[in-house]
């Protein structure tokens, strides 16, 4: 079966078996950042981007990723040009084993992308579906944080550019 | 899983949705959210139409008596949406806001709690609780029915070859009524142990109605009929709703897993029902 899709703004075209995973399909078109944890939506480091909405990669049926809009942690930035909130992540120590950190990247970005000015509890609340074995749960709250107020200053700099 | 699997359906309408569900040739199923794709145990589906791109099955409005969500709407937006206000406003978004997390509240929808129902589903006893009606489709025609009768018969058998949920209405009820949900789990992600919504809508001091709808400690959604009707008629005092709290842990059948004892379950329902319906008395009275 075909599938076409765009992954991180480009075009593919896979062929995919029809009871494929999402993930399996990603991980095997290159996106290894989307990574297996449970593989039963309890620990969110598969998350990816669909249509602006962040949800588990490992329950959803590459089937229905078609024609829709999918975001990785692969679209969000790279080592040497990293996004807002990995280099907030790196600088808070929010991360160590690094296995959650693709799932809890696009989690926040989505939770940025609604609400540029979070409150902890905010945060909290869009990052209940990631699950952190190692770092825990108070730096990369710290982190978002950072990153919003980042890239509020970024936004009336630029502003103040115009 | 979906071993016979040849392919997908993408309809944009509902009536194009009906239309690729009753093709006739291949055994075919609904997929919204599709979280519960990976425990489904029927491998003779040869196509799945997916609903989550049809725009017309996902929205939050309402009309002078109903809140109207749509089938595919995702729980995340009822948990988040400033919409819904008052005592229903307030359960669907206490009971939406209480379903697994972000990621799977994304996926989730408020039908598809309701067309494949499981023991763990939040939503089909905040459906109970506040009378809802469901709204099926099938092409064009539609039907409207009491959500206890799906619930009853089961979505699988109650729908008809070619027929969706299409919408839940949910009557808006006003001043003299209070709802509360209450859920019990190992973690926020965990499956629920116990999930109650209660309603209380009082007239005069006594209560008009009394809802209160369970699931999780029993194998499906079910009310607690007798209970209610202690508190019918009656004034709320603090022994009646413990009374009734009492009745409605006697009338159930309680499930029970490695999580908790049928025991330990009961005994804990018990205080939570009735700590529910004292929170919707509080809220009636305000």
């Amino acid at each position: 079966m075909k599938l076409n899709t765009r992954i991180n703004g480009k075009e593919y075209c896979l062929e995919i078996k029809p009871n494929a995973m999402l993930i399996d399909v990603l991980r095997q078109a290159g996106f290894k950042g989307v990574k297996f944890g449970c593989g039963e939506g309890s620990c969110g480091a598969c998350a990816v981007m669909i249509n602006g909405r962040p949800r588990n990669s490992c329950i959803t049926l590459a089937g229905a990723a078609e024609g829709v809009e999918i975001l990785t942690v692969e679209g969000l930035g790279n080592p040497e040009k990293p996004h807002v909130l990995q280099q907030a992540f790196v600088d808070s120590g929010s991360t160590q084993c690094g296995y959650c950190n693709p799932g809890s990247l696009i989690a926040a970005k989505a939770l940025l992308d609604s609400n540029p000015n979070p409150t902890a509890e905010d945060v909290k609340d869009a990052l209940d579906g990631n699950l952190c074995r190692c770092t825990g749960y108070v730096k990369r709250i710290d982190a978002v944080l950072q990153a919003a107020e980042a890239s509020k200053k970024t936004r009336k700099s630029t502003r103040g550019k115009k | 899983m979906l071993k016979k699997l040849t392919r997908f359906y993408h309809p944009k309408t509902i009536e194009e949705a009906c239309l690729n569900l009753g093709n006739g040739e291949l055994k075919t199923a609904i997929i919204a959210g599709g979280t519960s794709e990976v425990l489904r145990q029927d491998n003779s589906i040869e196509a799945l139409v997916d609903i989550s791109n049809v725009k017309e099955l996902s929205y939050i409005s309402k009309d002078s008596v109903f809140y109207r969500i749509g089938a595919g709407t995702p729980v995340q937006d009822i948990y988040k949406t400033p919409a819904l206000t008052g005592p229903s406003g307030n359960l669907l978004k206490a009971a939406a806001g209480k379903i697994g997390s972000t990621l799977l509240r994304n996926s989730i929808t408020a039908g598809g709690n309701l067309a494949a129902m499981f023991p763990w589903s939040d939503l089909p006893v905040v459906y109970m609780a506040l009378d809802a009606e469901v709204v099926c489709r099938k092409g064009k025609p539609k039907r409207t029915v009491p959500v206890q009768t799906i619930i009853d018969k089961k979505a699988s058998q109650f729908l008809s070859a070619a027929e969706i949920i299409a919408e839940i209405a949910i009557p808006m009820y006003g001043k003299g009524t209070g709802t509360a949900f209450a859920k019990l789990a190992k973690t926020a992600n965990d499956y629920s142990m116990i999930t109650i919504a209660t309603r209380l809508t009082t007239r005069s001091g006594k209560v008009d109605q009394a809802r209160i709808a369970v699931n999780a400690i029993t194998a499906g959604p079910v009310r607690c009929i007798e209970a209610e009707k202690l508190l019918e008629g009656q004034k709320p005092t603090a022994e009646l709703i413990a009374a009734a709290a009492k009745k409605a842990a006697d009338s159930i059948t309680i499930r029970k897993d490695f999580r908790a004892s049928r025991e330990y379950r009961k005994e804990v329902f018990e205080v939570m029902v009735r700590r529910a319906l004292t929170e919707a008395h509080e809220k009636a009275g305000k």
